[in-house]
């Protein structure tokens, strides 16, 4: 094992890693907010992808010119999602924690459904691209630009985000639903608009990470289960509700994984991730960043 | 302890003894083979869901990775019958208990993770197990063990065509699971349990001895569903680490509870009464169009149930079981 | 237990509509059983796979002019004309289910042989009902060595195992080291499956055999989100050849990340598998010019066997792709086991397995480059010979064996 191949582990662990907090943010938003599991957000994921295709396919968009037309789309989606189906799960008097599991559960089960039935369930991917298939090469370390575009898309989200919460009105408005519901309402805030954006913002930001992905992943009716376990390790190990949590959770999977990789088989190399997520919360059992 | 609860405990009783009964003589009418595989999965599942309700319902911890020790009472039967020789009836009490050692250990650390973070650590145990043994070569690794079948024994619990075994041993199963949960409503475990859930500030004053009973809870839990786990082993005479311990199978086994009032007495029979034959047949006769059709009415009707009836299915009956 | 009247109602339903469609079976009809993964992850081969048996009842049940039996004339002449049809089961891939679903199709659908299944763990459990009830499976497409070894008598299986596939591949190698290219090391790719653990057992069991040295033996997860830590390993070992054994998904994310990583393989021979599929090339086959897999098929037969390009044809209108090493094999076990069945002249699951037994099929009887179909005691037919095809300008060409071949192998690749 030499020491350039440390580094280019290190460093492809650092751009996946930071591509799994994208992943993973909307997930932490929304559980934040709202204390709701989404268990449809890698079906969020795979539709994204599909949107990306299909710009890509009938329109030739690429997919960086798509990402903000994905965002949108899913924006709509996780809004819609709020408010024909988690908002009913919430009335729940008793175990609400696990009829919102099994709501989105469903949900996600009939979304593969009906991208099998839609899309078929033949294998899709976008062949040409800005980016695909592109790399930067420093000093023998081989960057690609799909993952170093989103690394900055990354970035630029969490920036972002971070300035919305506590920078705007309305980011202020959702911290104080999000402190005490029931509160809000007496100061005109309609709790369920503000649910709905959260959402909202959650899909818009999974559906971001889906146009980056599309640029070097496949795509297929199943491919968000590859991807949802492993966003919600992140969201646990960064603390749940913390947005920056998941930033940090993200970066954390990416480089135990890659550095697993280098000690155990491959095959093994979630087992990495999966220890370090318990060695954290058994030290900490609110997560790297959850608010104790 | 009033005179009514008593009388309800004992009506509870006759019911399920008198389902029990009805149960046993069906599969002298129905013959069909489909319809009884159907009957058998439906009660495993029952089991299953029920022993899961039991940590997750009564005690509230949220498991979401009960397929590991599901799974390792399969290969601990399994293995032990083809590596060793030993007979599947005590490969069955030896993975139970092999699991409930498991279960108290990972309970250990576990217990002080809340909500979420537990539900989280047990999805990434199980996988772990799961990866462990997809590795492991002399366990057959990722080409999991075909049981040897050689002709109809009822020491080895082998039969070829004949379903009547297994669906009474499914249906003993069930029994058990229910009576056990029966038992432990009015136990003391049950009374620190509730109080628990009434009054969060009581956690506080009976810490010790409610992390003992979830350590118990636990133990009780993982012995049972090893014992279906072993079940499973025998009655599709092949295991491979994906189909046992996947996250998946998890998810199957809490979902009738959850859909049939999670925490509740009856909940995961019910709920797996309804969900079973349903999954079972919405494969059956649409899956093979190959479209998907079969995930959409599957999927839609999970969200509905969860969405019409977010305390369970338990909820259109009667108070009587719903209350608990 | 409220399920008690329910399931009473169900069965009796079942039974009832079912009715009309047995006795029908015995007049005209022979219906067959096919268990493939219709939803959840491998949902696009099961897909494939039923326009392939479509296309192959086509030709059996409607008068054809091509040298496959049955082709000629209308349905089974054994059993009056008798039409075939075939009932799909979906066994989304799990062991379980697809042993209820043969049990079903057997009990239910009273079909009189079933055809499967895509993953060889769902044919371990599936052949074993079949065997319970006496009923013939043919495997399609499972290439598990260790399926046919396991002393059943109603399993059989027309297509080549991995060993006979990796076989093939190494002596293609040993050809090509002969005329003094440089094929010396190995470097195996394989998925933690039973398909990617068979496939790395076979090879490495030949690689030693032969005299090759493995520089890189690397399971992977199948299915993994990110394989870069994967690539970086296959790169530093820099292997003479990369020898891959992934399905589509994990195919087309190595060859992604290859390129992203600057790792260009001298030369690459694949299990097959993706690296058979269409969705691949039609994502990387840029990066793929030059890239050798072994298959079971090969279209360039068609200038040989023009029924080979016309078959294609038929499979093309339906599915709007070319047929491949699954869908070849898929089609051809539709027709030897209607061809038994109809020598058999009986839906009886024993007459039938008796008339597998004693197939005997020329290769040019077949759209395959197999010698012939003959089974032996286990049930495996050895006369299977793989081929290795080349992909050159968009498509594949015939380099191995020599009397199939219609061009030489470039070697390294570009």
């Amino acid at each position: 094992m030499t020491a350039e191949t440390i580094i280019q582990s290190l460093a492809s662990g650092l751009l996946m890693g930071l591509l799994y907090g994208l992943i993973a943010v909307g997930l932490a938003l929304i559980f934040g907010l709202m204390d709701v599991v989404n268990f449809a957000h890698g079906e969020f994921l795979m539709l994204a992808m599909y949107v990306t295709f299909f710009l890509f396919t009938f329109f030739a968009i690429d997919p960086l010119l798509s990402a903000p037309l994905a965002a949108a789309a899913l924006f709509v989606l996780g809004a819609a999602v709020y408010l024909l189906i988690v908002r009913f799960a919430m009335r729940a008097k008793a175990n609400v924690g696990m009829v919102q599991i099994f709501a989105t559960f469903g949900l996600a089960i009939v979304m593969r459904g009906l991208a099998q039935l839609l899309f078929t369930a033949d294998y899709r991917s976008v062949p040409h691209s800005w980016l695909g298939g592109k790399t930067v090469s420093v000093a023998g370390i081989f960057l690609p630009q799909p993952q170093l575009f989103g690394a900055l898309v990354a970035i630029a989200a969490f920036g972002g985000l971070y300035f919305f919460i506590n920078r705007t009105d309305f980011g202020r408005a959702l911290e104080a639903t999000r402190e005490d519901p029931g509160a809000v309402a007496l100061v005109g805030i309609d709790k369920n608009r503000v649910f709905a954006l959260g959402w909202g913002i959650g899909g818009a930001l999974v559906g971001l990470a889906g146009a980056i992905m599309a640029t070097f992943f496949y795509i297929y009716p199943d491919v968000g289960a590859s991807f949802a376990l492993i966003a919600y390790v992140t969201v646990a190990l960064g603390g749940f509700g913390s947005v920056f949590g998941a930033f940090a959770g993200g970066i954390v999977v990416g480089l135990v994984e890659a550095t697993t990789a280098l000690v155990l088989p491959p095959s093994l190399k979630s087992v990495g991730i999966y220890a370090v997520y318990l060695l954290v919360v058994f030290v900490r059992p609110r997560g790297l960043f959850g608010s104790m | 302890m009033d005179k009514s609860f008593t009388e309800r405990r004992r009506r509870e009783l006759l019911v399920a003894a008198s389902l029990a009964v009805a149960a046993a003589l069906v599969p002298l009418f129905v013959k069909n083979p489909n319809v009884q595989n159907i009957m058998i999965l439906t009660l495993m599942f029952g089991a299953l869901s029920q022993s899961w309700n039991i940590l997750s319902g009564y005690c509230g911890q949220i498991s979401l990775g009960h397929a590991l020790y599901f799974g390792l009472g399969a290969y601990v039967t399994t293995l032990l019958f083809v590596k060793f020789g030993v007979l599947p009836w005590f490969g069955m009490i030896a993975g139970g208990i092999f699991c409930a050692l498991i279960a108290m250990a990972l309970g250990y650390p576990c217990f002080r993770l809340g909500g979420h973070y537990f539900a989280i650590a047990t999805i990434v145990i199980a996988e772990i197990g799961l990866l462990l043994i997809q590795n492991w070569e002399w366990a057959g690794a990722a080409l999991g063990i075909e049981m040897p079948v050689r002709g109809d024994s009822w020491l080895k619990f082998q039969f070829a065509r004949s379903k009547l075994p297994y669906f009474y041993f499914a249906l003993a199963l069930a029994c058990v699971a229910w009576f056990v949960t029966w038992w432990l409503e009015d136990s003391k475990w049950g009374y620190w349990w509730r109080a628990v859930k009434d009054n969060p500030d009581a956690a506080q004053s009976l810490g010790v001895v409610v992390f003992d009973s979830k350590m118990g809870a636990a133990a009780v839990s993982a012995f049972l569903v090893a014992v279906g786990g072993s079940f499973y082993a025998m009655y599709v005479s092949y295991i491979d680490p994906g189909s046992v311990m996947g996250f998946q199978f998890s998810l199957l086994m809490a979902l009738p509870a959850v859909l049939g009032g999670i925490g509740t007495l009856w909940g995961p029979l019910l709920g797996a009464v309804i969900l079973i034959p349903l999954t079972e047949l919405t494969r059956s006769y649409i899956g093979g169009s190959g479209r998907g059709v079969d995930l959409i009415v599957y999927g839609t009707l999970i969200v509905l149930i969860a969405l019409a009836r977010p305390e369970g299915l338990i909820g259109l009956f009667s108070r009587k079981g719903a209350t608990r | 237990m409220t399920i008690t009247r329910r399931d009473l109602l169900l069965g009796a339903t079942a039974t009832a509509a079912l009715m009309p469609l047995v006795a029908r079976a015995q007049t005209s009809e022979v219906v067959i059983g096919a268990t493939y993964p219709l939803s959840g992850s491998g949902a696009q081969v099961g897909v494939d796979a039923q326009r392939a048996f479509e296309t192959a009842i086509d030709i059996i049940n409607n008068d054809q002019e091509f040298d496959l039996p049955l082709a000629k004339g209308v349905g089974l002449p054994g059993l009056g004309g008798a039409k075939i049809r075939i009932v799909y089961a979906d066994t989304q891939g799990d062991p379980q289910k697809g042993r209820a679903e043969a049990e079903r199709l057997i009990t239910q659908e009273k079909v009189c042989a079933i055809l499967g299944s895509y993953q060889s763990a769902v044919a371990v459990t599936i052949s074993q009902i079949c065997e319970r009830y006496q009923t013939p499976f043919m495997s399609a497409d499972n290439s598990s060595p260790s399926l046919h070894r396991r002393g059943l008598k109603y399993y059989f299986r027309a297509s080549p195992h991995d060993e006979m596939f990796s076989a093939g591949m190494f002596d293609f190698l040993d050809a090509m080291k002969k005329k003094g290219a440089k094929a010396n090391t190995l470097a195996l790719f394989h998925e933690d499956t039973i398909f990617g653990t068979d496939s790395a057992n076979a090879q490495t069991k030949l690689a030693n055999e032969r005299g090759y040295k493995i520089v890189a033996d690397i399971k992977y997860r199948a299915n993994s989100p990110s394989l870069s830590a994967e690539v970086q390993q296959l790169k530093a070992a820099n292997a003479d050849v990369l020898m891959p054994s992934s399905y589509t998904t994990d195919g087309i994310l190595l060859v992604k990340t290859m390129a992203e990583l600057g790792y260009k393989p001298n030369a690459i021979v694949a299990q097959a598998a993706g690296f058979s599929e269409k969705a691949l090339y039609d994502a990387v086959g840029d990066k793929l010019e030059g890239a050798i897999t072994r298959g079971s098929f090969s279209l360039d037969l068609a200038a040989k066997r023009p029924m080979v390009g016309k078959i294609n044809d038929l499979f093309k209108a339906k599915s709007g792709k070319d047929l491949n090493d699954n869908t070849s094999r898929q089609f051809m076990a539709m027709i030897i086991m209607a061809d038994a069945i109809n020598r058999a002249k009986s839906t009886d699951g024993e007459k039938i397995r008796d008339a597998l037994a004693a197939t005997e099929m020329s290769g040019e009887q077949t759209i395959m480059p197999w010698k012939r179909v003959k089974f032996d005691e286990m049930g495996q037919n050895n006369d299977a010979d793989p081929v290795l095809l080349q992909y050159i300008g968009g498509k594949f060409v015939t380099i191995f064996p020599t009397q199939a071949a219609v061009a030489d192998a470039v070697w390294p690749m570009k």
